[in-house]
Parts: structure tokens; C-alpha cells; sequence
């Protein structure tokens, strides 16, 4: 089990922070904007962290350590807990500038207290402080070895967020060695003033001794924080350590430790179902029953059911209990290798699985680091990969993969993927492309695509003459949870708005860089006049039973005749009304006040109001509205309008199959109870043509019936 | 490996469920069948000489095999088992002498294979003596018989297919009618899509095709298979092996444009070349009548009983202390970002691809001519380009509405054959799946001493003596492989499953030998004598009687809960404790989650307050 973590946010909000050149954010708002970005991802994220928030710059003074004018102007707003709801309410409305400026040392020296004393007696894997400030304040450096060394001490790491990059040299260009454009807000012409650069020195000083030469790296800009928030990973779980043996035949083995690398981060959590009113889980109860496939549909007790499984035409019952017995066993967790091949032979083959292992030596056993060091050494240069069987645990099936050797600079260990077995390949063959006279490119079209590629590298040579990749994908956040968090928080926020529209920075980050983009306008448009792409206009396809009795989502996108709905003019006197639309359309049809077109779409128009609420009286008008049109003759096409209505719905929101299904459910409610079946005869003398119409008419038979058998 | 697939080809109806066509002008394209066609003669029961099984009896094993095969790779196909030359006439409309249809066109079940069990061996011939007899041979009324099979069967069929299985390469005795009759109607089956095929088998004196055969059967498809027709025992080999994996029919998992941008589409499909094979699905069934059970799931209110449709109910999630309520569309929307379709970003030198960036099986592209013209001459350019190149197109991908977007590697494969001119590997780019950075963890390094040129040097020693050439075919799922063999063994009254051999487990004897001294040589090198590798380290230490402690039960003050609401440390609490809580508030937990049991009991407080 990993302890979490526990991290105390102090930012300055000191008058310096508010100001700001013409045209540039002052960096109380960037620094706000740091925070949120962080603490909304910590809550829903569900990270178990336990987050701080201490003020400096505030007007007024709450800390545990104000006395005697020390400490003045430091407010702890709130001390270590899970980072929730109310937290993200609070910096949203009352993170606001204060008129003060403090001591930005005084304040770490608050936030350690806060630490020390919320931590007392419990266990944290990590204890961070994380200081936004832009270091304009007058400080006092005499205590700065004390406070080093109880950092040190406590265990306690550092992070820096400032309006400017550390180096003057990063300073001039932009700053950063991070991905992407990342334009940090240097004051123009100014540069640092001479608190700002005496303040940087102590940071420096301070995140040398802490961390040695890697200290620097942890001092970051506000826009870098903005732009990718994998900054702030250190404070994320680390994966679980997975200890097993490595074993090459029966006498040599090694011991190892695996850790999850590179796997699929998904959404954690699931969405609850509630009652739409009253908000509530617990008012929707479901149940799941069990019924033969028999008329009658006879229900069947869940213990009086055993499972089978099909073999050819036929069900063999094959009892859980037997299945278990009877299963493939494995004996425990493993590492074996079968056997060392070409790593060439091995690229070859798909990969499998979802997740990449780094397989290390255990940890503090030299004997198997020496060991383990040996086999990825040997088999580096011998340009081989192990084939091992490899099972995480007891109830595991087995998979066979490869294990790569990987040396890198500070480390050695090896990458172990999943590889297929015979069972998960199809073996497709494809006809012929290159060869093809047919698709043969022409040598201008191939020297056309060639510059397209050219214009188009996403490695570039710096000045440097080192290749630099302008768009790492593994730096970019999975825009899903960015989205997701953003929906969540404005829900949360505004209970009752409409969901917001993507961010704009999230769109750019999926956008290919504008650079690219520019250069290859030329290229593209060269490759657009040399190869003719046309779309091939499908001839309509004669229409086969299977597509009309499918299912019910093909018969229903089969009859998408264009439906308006028109608005509902309040205005005019003629019209459909919802309190007694059966006679109301029936008056309009005799008046022929309206075209007797518009009256059917009115009355259709009500027809799907009614549908809307679920209520048995409704369900009668709505009967009561198809029995018009039934009698005026125009049924035929109130069924088409109806259906069309379905079909749209399914056009405009392909998820919406399940609301398909009650409005299913809705019409053979409807058919059943107050209509007999639609007679052929009724079709003739429509607007439709006789075939189309046939056409609609099976399909909602078969529509009848299948709505039936599902939910009645 | 040709012919195999030949064979077996199938059509399988079901789609994997995560495999949706979105082309939406899929159809289904029918269902393959095979018919056996069995000489009956007395010349086929004739053992060979050693002891050989007769013709009949390898005929028989044979068609079992088959049939067994097809149960599980394509339990949807039809096959037909018919013996002609027999005493007793068995057919539809018994309008056909000497003719004995043993098994009508149907998709294979346990029984069939029962049935087939009763022909086999010394038994199998008496049985077959008794039930069918041999006797006078047309093969012409045969044919016609078969082609009845045909005509019979309702549903559409996509690959026909007659094997006639025989060791005489003479059929009539010189009746010239009897010749010709059986030309016309092998003439009308070919008519009708039917692919009539020779078994050939063992004839003293050899067997010659040209006498009669050459006018009956298909001819090749083209020319590598020519030689086929000459060599029966491979195909009969290929038949008999046992294949249990499920096929399936190479279908586009779905249509996308691939924008280069500026207006600059092209159409492709995505193939899903490998994806992890899992057992089939159980299948509920009632415990008396072993009828299937279907299930219904039926929302309805708590309070009132009404039944629940799907707009009386919204999705919710609990953060941060907090129900945040969505429309069940809302929470779709959510996860759209831009139209399903492949978008070019860029290109990358192929060293870019980092090997261990892996998180999701590969996918496969091919252009799609039938929805944009030109697409292949572009997609050919594409892949000569930057295979020529050595770069992978990167693009954004997003395979259906209302799913967030992925970047992939396209990366570049051309066309390549094998010895015997068969594709080896189909032209096309495979699309390579890239993490997101959340996708990456934090993992920390274990750093030690690394190895000496002497201990690398002994490991190269024993990595020489175990290699072996890799196949990515050459490891077979032991887990499925068992399930298979137990269903057949549960389908077909086996008193046990076949054995199977597990492909995935050392060789630990073979390797021990192959390195002889070399293990302990290593060992030397690397490890102190006192050294075990194999001694779990030291446990951690046990808290003394923490076991009975952890046994006591605390329960939970209305105040504690508060506290711990209002300072979100719920989640330090166990399981089981959280659990207590629950029951001792009353609160119903279907979760066993450990976040659910926490939002459970953090709503109770918060509506504790609001009260």
C-alpha cells in the first residue's frame, strides 16, 4: 500500500505579484490559474494527497508562528486534507491580491511548520512544498543554512514556480527545455530587479543543496506549469513493484523487480445512475431477470441457471464449478525464458497486451544487479531478446513475450512486451499496391509527396545542429481527462449552464504546429492538383429484407425521410394547440385554414411533445392525435413524420439508441392499445409511392413485434 | 498454410463486439459450405499393407478432423457428409439409388462428430457394411444429388465447395452414359459457384487424373496451384490437421478519411491483424431443460415501483465531496472532439519510435478505392515515400463519434513474399498506438554495479546456446487451448480432455543440457558462494498481535465520520472498516469499491448537514 503524499501550495499574492507590463497577465493571475489547473486535477483525479494552502502578501496574518510582528502578513488558508470541491470554490472566489508583500523565506518556513505539525505522528511517502512567487520582497538570508537543513532533515522537497525562466541565457530565447511553444513572459527590457535577482540566487542556492546538480530542473515557469501540468508527476503514484524470478533453465536465476512503465491510463471512475428529479442513486433500482425464449417468456430463478458454452450447433452446459476444475492451471507467478532470438525477428511480430515492464534487479541485492547487468549487456550486443513466459500471479493466465535490453545513461534494465499468440493472428492478405499498374504514382506525383514529406518533418535541426522534436506526444496530457476535468469542475460550479466548449489550448496542443502548417501550404496544394481523389458517389443500393428487418436501428435509419419540425408560431391563430389538439387539427383540416401538409406536421409536432412527458393521460391524447390523422387519412404519412422524428433524433445523437427504444416502446403501446394493425388498403392513395410505403410498414411491424418482445 | 486457409475459409458471422463496420454498407456476405463426397466401393475398405488403415478409414479421420476444426474456428458454416457406390440409398426425396446422404448441409454439431466416430476403425467398416452396403456406382446422379443439397438450403451461401473423395480413378466401367451423365451435372454444379475438388487417394498402380477426373473437378484458380492436383497427400495432411482458433474474415473494423489537410483526403480501412483471442462467451442456460436463458435488465424506481425509462434517469459522479449530475448525452459529448477520421500531423525519422511506447496492439491501413478514387495511387506514394525515407507519418486518430482523439505512428511496410510467392507481408502501414504523457509513469531506476567484460562474455556463451528463431505463430494459448479440449471432451462423451501441450513452459531439461556447465560457470562469476537467488528477502517485520487487533471491531461515532468527512481522510480507513460504517448507518452498498464506499458515506454526512 503507497502512502500517500502531502504538499503544501504557497503563493504570493504580495502587491508585486498584481503588477504587469501592458498586454502581459500579471502573475497573481497566472499563478492562480497554476493552482487550479493543479488542484482540479488532484480532485479528480482522486489522488489521495493531502494539500496545503498557504497565502504570503495577504493583509491580514493567521499562521502558527506569528508573534511579535514575525511572520506578519502569512495566512494559512487551509491546512493539510484531500483536496476537494470546496478547495476549488475557494481559490475560484476568494484567492483575490492582497496589498501586502512578506518574506517569501518566512513563508517556507510557515509552510514547514505546517508540515511538521500536520504530519506529526503519521506516515507520508513524500512531503513537498511548492512556492509560487516572483521573488520581489526584500529577504533576510541570514537563516537560510537552518532552513536547508531542516529541509533536509524533514525530507522535505522543494519545488519553484516564477514569472521567469532560471537562466538568463533561457531567458533571451524563451526559456525551458520543454516541448512545445513555450513562450515564457520575461518583462521586457527591464530584466530582474534587484530583489528578484538576489531572491534567484537563494533559490539556487537552495535547490542545489537539496538536490545536487538536479535541483535546477525542479524550478519551473508559470507558463511551462501551464502548458503541461506532467510537470507536476513527481507528486503522482508511483507504480506497484512486482517482485519475481528470473529464471533461465532449472538452476540459474535471478532476482528482479517489475514496474508497470507504459500502460493506458484510463478514466478512474464510472458514471452512477440516478434519478433524473430527485438526484439520487438510490431511487433507481435494477434488476436483471432471467426468462426462457419461449412465448410466454417464462421467467427463470438466476440459481436454477447453468452456463454452456456453443459447440458448433450445439450448447454444451458446462458448469462454472467444471470449468474451474477443469481449467488451464498455472503455477504462479513467473519469469522464465524460453529461449534468446534476433530482436529483428521479434520487431516483426505484432505486440501485444496493453503495457510495457521495466524489469530491474531487486532492489539493494548487487548479486543480481551484477547478474541481471550481464544478461542485458550480452544480449545488447549480441543485438538478441529474451522469449519468456511470463504470468503476474496465480490467477493469471499466462502470455509469452520479449524482453529487450535497455541501457540508458544512468541505468540498465529491461522492457518486457507481451507477443502474440498463434490464436490472436489473422492472417489477411491484401492485393497488390506497388505493383499495381492501376495505383502506380507517377514519377511527378511521387516527387510531389516527397516535398509534401519534406515540408512536413516534425524533427528540426537547431542552431546547434541537433535534431529537435517539435511535437512529443508523450509530453501532450491526455486531452480526454483535460476535457473531462473541465466539464466536471463547470457542472460542479454552475449546476445548471450548459457544458462549456473545449479550451482553446487544449484544441492548439491537437493541432499540428503552425510552423509546419505554414510550410506546407505550397507542397499540398502541388499534391492536390497532381492526384485526382474523388469521392465516389454511391448508386442508391437496392434495399434487401435483411436491412428493413434487421434490427430496429436499421429500420429506422432506413426511413429517414427529412423531417421539420417546425418552430411553434405563438402568434397565429392556426394552429395545433396542446390542450385539445385532436380537435383542433380536425377544424383546421375542415377550414383548410392551413395547408393540410402544415396541419399534419403541427399535429405530428404535438404528437412528439405528448411523447415527451410519461404519463399515462398523455399516452391517451397522443393515441387520441394518431386516430385523427388515422381517420383524415393522412395515417400514413403521420407514421412517416413520426418515424422521421425517430430517425433525426438518431442523426443528431448517435448514442440516443436508448431513447429510440422507448419511443419504440412508446408506439407499440400506442399500436397495441388503441389501433388494430395498419391494412394494407390505407397505404394506397398516399403521397408515397406504394413501395415505400410497403417499406415502412414491415419495418414497423417487425418494429412492433421486436418492441414488444424487449420491454413488455 | 495456402491451402489451410483455403480450406477453412470461413465466414464468420459475428462480428467481435468492439468491431463495429461504421462503413455501414457491410453485408453479410453468406456462409461457407462443404460437402464430402465418399466413395463407398468395396475398393475403398481394402486395407493397406502393413497394417495401413483402408482409404475409407483415413477418409473418415479426415472429415472428423475437419469437422471438428470447423466447430470451433467457424461453428457457422455448413458441411454435408455423403457417400455414394453404397447398397442402401438414403436421400431427401429418395429419388437417388446408390446415393447415402449420412449428414444433410448443416452447421456441425457434438452428434455429427458421434455419428462420424462410428465409421471409424474396424468397427467403422462393418457399421458402414451394415448401414449402407457397397454397390453400384453413378457418380452423375451423385453430383445431382449434392447439387439438391444445395438447392435446398435457404440461407446465402458465399464459397461452395464439393470434395470427392476416392481411390478409383475409373468410375463407370466404360459406360460412356454413365461418363457423360456425371460430366453435365459436375458441368451444372461449377455453373452455380459449386468448386468441385478431388481427394484423390492411394491406388496400387497410382492414380490417374487424366481417365476421367480432369473433366469433373474445378479447375486451378491459377497456376501455383496446379501442382496440387497431382500431390493428394498434402492436402490430405493439411485436413487432418487440427486447427483450434477461431477464424475470422478479413473485414475493415472501419472506413476513415485520412486528411493531409488542406481539402487533401484519402479513404482507408483499419485491419485489425492481431488482437488477443479470448475464450467465447458462456451462454445461460436453464439447469432442467438446458434451454438458453436470455436476461432483461429493467430499471424501475425505489419508492414507487414505475418502471424507469432511460430519460427518467442521468449519470452522476462524486469528486471532492461533490455530486456533479449529467445528461447521459452530456456525458457522450464529453468525449467528442472532432469527426472520426485519421489527420496528418507530420513525419518522424523511424528512430523516433521509441519500442517501449507500447500501449494497444497495432492496427493496419489500406486504401479504400470504392469511397475516394485515387486514394490507392496517393496511399502507394505515401508508403514508397516514407518507406524509401525511413519516417512514420504522425497523425491524430479518432476511430468512431464520440471518442477522444489518440496519436498514432503510421509506419510504412511494403509488400513482401515468400518463397512460394505467397504474400509474406501485405503492403500498407500499420498504425501504432503513442502514449499520452499520463500514460507514462514515473518509474524509479534501480541503479547497481553493473557487469564485467568477463560475466557478459559467459552470459553471451549461454545466450548463444539457447537461441532459437522467433515465429510470432509458434506459441499457441495453452489457456484456450485447454478450454477447447474440454468442451470437445464434455460435447463428445470423451472420458478426458486430449492432453495439450503447453508451448509456453521451458524446456527446462532441454536447456540444462544445451548448458551443460555453463549455468554454474555464470553463477560463479556472479554470485558469492553463500548467495541464494532464490531466498525471498528478509519479511518485513510483523507488528506484534496485529492480527487480533485488526480483528476487534471499532465502530464508527456519528462524530468521527464527520471528522473524517471534513477532512477527507475517509480514505485512510480500511475496506472492512469502511464497510462497518456503512451497515452501522444503514447505508446500502452495492459497491465493494473502496471509493464507493467513501462516497457513500460522505453523501450521508452531507445530507446529515444540510438537515
Amino acid at each position: 500500500d503507497v502512502r500517500p503524499g502531502a504538499l503544501v501550495l504557497c503563493m504570493d499574492v504580495g502587491f508585486s505579484m498584481s503588477n504587469s507590463e501592458p498586454g502581459q497577465e500579471p502573475s497573481f493571475e497566472q499563478a492562480k490559474k497554476v493552482i487550479q489547473k493543479f488542484v482540479q486535477r488532484q480532485v479528480f483525479a482522486e489522488n489521495k494527497d493531502e494539500v496545503g494552502l498557504v497565502l504570503f502578501g495577504t493583509d491580514g496574518t493567521k499562521n502558527g508562528l506569528a508573534e511579535d510582528g514575525q511572520y506578519e502578513n502569512i495566512t494559512v488558508h487551509r491546512r493539510l486534507m484531500m483536496p476537494d470541491f470546496e478547495l476549488l470554490e475557494e481559490i475560484e472566489s476568494k484567492l483575490q491580491p492582497g496589498g501586502q508583500q512578506a518574506d517569501w523565506l518566512d513563508a517556507l518556513v510557515v509552510c514547514m511548520d505546517l508540515l511538521q505539525e500536520e504530519t506529526m505522528g503519521k506516515k507520508f511517502e513524500r512531503l513537498n512544498i511548492v512556492l509560487l512567487t516572483d521573488l520581489n520582497v526584500q529577504t533576510s538570508a541570514d537563516q537560510l543554512d537552518v532552513i536547508i537543513d531542516s529541509l533536509k532533515k524533514a525530507r522535505i522537497t522543494l519545488q519553484f514556480f516564477l514569472p521567469f525562466p532560471v537562466d538568463g541565457e533561457d531567458r533571451a530565447d524563451g526559456g525551458g527545455d520543454g516541448p512545445g511553444p513555450s513562450a515564457a513572459p520575461v518583462r521586457p527590457g527591464k530584466g530582474l530587479s534587484r530583489q528578484q535577482t538576489q531572491g534567484l540566487e537563494m533559490v539556487k542556492n537552495i535547490m542545489t543543496s537539496l538536490e545536487e546538480e538536479d535541483g535546477l530542473e525542479e524550478v519551473y515557469t508559470f507558463s511551462d506549469a501551464l502548458q503541461k501540468l506532467s510537470i507536476f508527476k513527481r507528486i503522482d503514484r508511483r507504480p506497484m513493484a512486482w517482485p519475481c524470478h528470473l529464471t533461465i533453465g532449472s538452476s540459474l536465476t535471478i532476482r528482479i523487480v517489475g514496474y508497470k512503465a507504459v500502460t493506458e491510463e484510463k478514466v478512474k471512475k464510472s458514471w452512477a445512475i440516478v434519478e433524473a428529479q430527485s438526484h439520487q442513486r438510490d431511487d433507481v433500482k435494477r434488476e436483471t431477470v432471467y426468462c426462457l425464449d419461449d412465448d410466454n417468456e417464462t421467467e427463470v430463478q438466476k440459481d436454477d441457471t447453468i452456463q454452456g458454452f456453443r459447440y458448433g450447433s450445439d450448447i454444451v452446459p458446462f458448469s462454472k464449478v467444471d470449468e474451474d476444475q477443469m481449467k488451464y492451471k498455472s503455477d504462479g507467478k513467473c519469469f522464465s525464458v524460453l529461449g534468446f532470438t534476433k530482436q529483428e525477428l521479434v520487431r516483426c511480430s505484432p505486440f501485444m497486451g496493453s503495457q510495457v515492464v521495466k524489469v530491474f534487479a531487486a532492489r539493494d541485492d548487487e548479486h543480481a544487479a551484477v547478474a541481471l547487468s550481464a544478461l542485458i549487456r550480452a544480449l545488447d550486443s549480441l543485438k538478441m531478446a529474451a522469449i519468456v513466459r511470463y504470468a503476474y500471479d496465480r490467477r493469471s493466465n499466462p502470455q509469452v513475450g520479449a524482453a529487450f535490453p535497455c541501457i540508458k545513461e544512468k541505468y540498465e534494465c529491461l522492457l518486457y512486451v507481451q507477443l502474440p499468440f498463434m490464436e490472436d493472428l489473422r492472417q489477411f492478405t491484401f492485393p497488390v499496391l506497388e505493383n499495381n499498374k492501376k495505383f502506380k504514382p507517377s514519377e511527378s506525383q511521387l516527387s510531389a509527396v516527397d516535398a509534401l514529406i519534406d515540408s512536413m518533418m516534425l524533427v528540426e535541426k537547431d542552431e546547434d545542429g541537433e535534431s529537435v522534436d517539435v511535437f512529443k506526444v508523450n509530453h501532450i496530457p491526455n486531452p480526454q481527462f483535460q476535457r473531462l476535468f473541465q466539464c466536471l469542475h463547470h457542472r460542479g460550479v454552475n449546476p445548471d449552464d450548459p457544458l462549456p466548449p473545449v479550451e482553446p489550448w487544449l484544441k492548439r496542443d491537437l493541432e499540428r504546429p503552425q510552423a509546419v502548417s505554414a510550410r506546407c501550404q505550397t507542397p499540398l496544394q502541388d499534391v492536390k492538383t497532381k492526384f485526382p481523389l474523388k469521392v465516389v458517389v454511391k448508386k442508391k443500393e437496392q434495399k434487401t429484407s435483411a436491412d428493413v428487418f434487421g434490427n430496429q436501428e436499421h429500420a429506422f435509419t432506413l426511413t429517414s425521410i427529412p423531417c421539420e419540425v417546425s418552430h411553434f408560431n405563438r402568434r397565429s391563430l392556426f394552429q395545433v394547440g396542446s390542450v385539445n389538439p385532436v380537435r383542433d387539427f380536425c377544424t383546421l383540416i375542415r377550414q383548410k385554414t392551413v395547408s393540410f401538409d402544415q396541419a399534419c406536421q403541427q399535429l405530428t409536432h404535438r404528437i412528439e411533445q405528448l411523447l415527451g412527458n410519461r404519463s399515462p393521460e398523455y399516452y391517451m391524447k397522443s393515441i387520441a392525435c394518431i386516430q385523427a390523422f388515422r381517420d383524415q387519412g393522412a395515417f400514413l404519412t403521420g407514421i412517416f413524420r413520426s418515424s422521421g422524428i425517430c430517425s433525426s433524433k438518431v442523426k443528431n445523437r448517435p448514442s440516443a439508441h436508448v431513447e429510440l427504444k422507448t419511443s419504440c416502446l412508446q408506439h407499440a403501446l400506442l399500436f397495441s392499445d388503441a389501433l388494430t394493425l395498419i391494412s394494407k388498403d390505407e397505404v394506397d392513395g398516399s403521397t408515397f409511392s406504394k413501395q415505400d410505403a410497403n417499406q415502412v410498414l414491415t419495418a414497423f411491424y417487425s418494429l412492433q413485434l421486436t418492441s414488444f418482445k424487449k420491454f413488455v | 498454410m495456402a491451402e489451410r486457409r483455403e480450406y477453412y475459409q470461413n465466414e464468420d458471422d459475428e462480428v467481435e463486439e468492439d468491431e463495429e463496420d461504421s462503413g455501414g454498407d457491410y453485408k453479410i456476405s453468406g456462409r461457407d459450405s462443404l460437402v464430402f463426397l465418399v466413395d463407398a466401393s468395396k475398393e475403398m475398405f481394402i486395407k493397406g499393407e502393413d497394417g495401413e488403415p483402408s482409404n475409407f478409414d483415413m477418409t473418415m479421420q479426415c472429415v472428423r478432423s475437419v469437422y471438428t476444426s470447423k466447430i470451433i474456428s467457424s461453428d457457422k458454416d455448413l458441411v454435408a457428409l455423403v457417400f455414394y457406390g453404397t447398397e442402401q440409398s438414403k436421400n431427401p426425396r429418395n429419388s437417388f439409388k446408390h446415393v447415402y446422404v449420412y449428414h444433410d448441409l448443416d452447421s456441425p454439431g457434438s452428434q455429427c462428430i458421434l455419428d462420424i466416430d462410428k465409421l471409424l476403425g474396424e468397427k467403422g467398416a462393418q457399421f458402414a457394411e451394415k448401414t449402407m452396403g457397397s454397390g453400384e456406382t453413378s457418380l452423375g446422379d451423385a453430383l445431382w444429388c449434392c447439387s439438391n443439397l444445395y438447392s435446398d438450403i435457404k440461407l446465402r451461401l458465399s464459397h461452395k465447395r464439393l470434395m470427392i473423395f476416392t481411390c478409383r480413378d475409373e468410375h463407370h466401367g466404360g459406360d460412356g452414359a454413365k461418363d457423360r451423365q456425371a460430366r453435365t451435372k459436375a458441368a451444372d454444379l461449377k455453373e452455380t459457384g459449386v468448386v468441385i475438388d478431388l481427394m484423390h487417394l492411394t491406388k496400387p498402380g497410382g492414380f490417374d487424373v487424366s481417365l476421367f477426373f480432369c473433366d469433373i473437378v474445378s479447375p486451378p484458380e491459377d497456376e501455383s496451384e496446379l501442382g496440387l492436383q497431382i500431390e493428394p497427400c498434402r492436402k490430405l495432411e493439411d485436413l487432418q490437421k487440427r486447427v483450434r482458433a477461431k477464424e475470422l474474415k478479413k473485414r475493415s473494423q472501419s472506413r476513415l478519411t485520412f486528411s493531409l489537410g488542406e481539402g487533401v483526403n484519402l479513404a482507408v480501412g483499419v485491419y485489425v491483424l492481431a488482437r488477443t483471442a479470448t475464450k467465447p462467451s458462456a451462454v445461460k442456460l436453464h439447469r432442467d431443460t438446458n434451454e438458453p436463458v436470455r436476461t432483461k435488465t429493467r430499471y424501475f424506481h425505489a419508492h414507487n415501483g414505475g418502471i424507469l425509462l432511460p430519460n427518467d434517469m442521468k449519470r452522476a459522479q462524486v469528486y471532492g465531496k461533490k455530486q456533479i449530475v449529467m445528461e447521459k448525452d452530456e456525458v457522450d459529448e464529453i468525449k467528442k472532439f472532432d469527426d472520426p477520421g485519421l489527420v496528418l500531423m507530420g513525419f518522424k525519422p523511424m528512430d523516433r519510435l521509441k519500442l517501449h511506447h507500447h500501449i494497444r496492439p497495432a492496427l493496419f491501413i489500406y486504401p479504400e478505392e470504392e469511397q475516394i478514387s485515387g486514394s490507392s495511387c496517393m496511399f502507394t506514394a505515401l508508403l514508397l515515400n516514407c518507406s524509401e525515407k525511413n519516417l512514420f507519418a504522425l497523425c491524430r486518430y479518432i476511430p468512431r463519434r464520440n471518442t477522444p482523439p489518440r496519436f498514432v505512428a503510421l509506419v510504412p511496410q511494403r509488400e513482401e513474399l515468400d518463397q512460394s510467392q505467397t504474400q509474406a507481408t501485405p503492403p500498407g502501414f500499420h498504425v501504432i498506438f503513442l502514449p499520452f504523457a499520463d500514460d507514462i509513469r514515473t518509474v524509479d531506476a534501480h541503479v547497481g554495479p553493473t557487469a564485467s567484460d568477463e560475466q557478459v562474455d559467459k552470459m553471451k556463451e549461454i545466450v548463444h546456446k539457447l537461441r532459437f528463431k522467433y515465429k510470432s505463430d509458434a506459441f499457441e494459448n495453452p489457456v484456450l487451448q485447454q478450454h477447447y479440449r474440454n468442451l470437445e471432451a464434455l460435447a463428445l462423451n470423451m472420458l478426458e480432455p486430449e492432453p495439450i501441450e503447453d508451448l509456453t513452459m521451458p524446456k527446462v531439461q532441454m536447456m540444462d543440457a544445451r548448458l551443460g556447465p555453463l549455468a554454474q560457470e555464470f553463477k560463479d562469476l556472479v554470485y558469492p558462494p553463500d548467495y541464494n537467488p532464490e531466498g525471498k528477502p528478509a519479511a518485513k517485520p510483523e507488528s506484534g498481535g496485529g492480527a487480533a487487533e485488526k480483528k476487534a471491531k471499532v465502530e464508527m461515532s456519528e462524530e468521527e465520520l464527520k471528522n473524517h468527512v471534513a477532512k477527507c481522510t475517509l480514505g485512510k480507513l480500511t475496506v472492512p472498516v469502511l464497510k462497518d460504517a456503512c451497515k452501522q448507518f444503514g447505508i446500502r452498498t452495492t459497491g465493494t469499491k473502496k471509493q464507493e464506499l467513501i462516497d457513500a458515506l460522505t453523501i450521508l454526512q452531507n445530507l446529515c448537514l444540510i438537515n
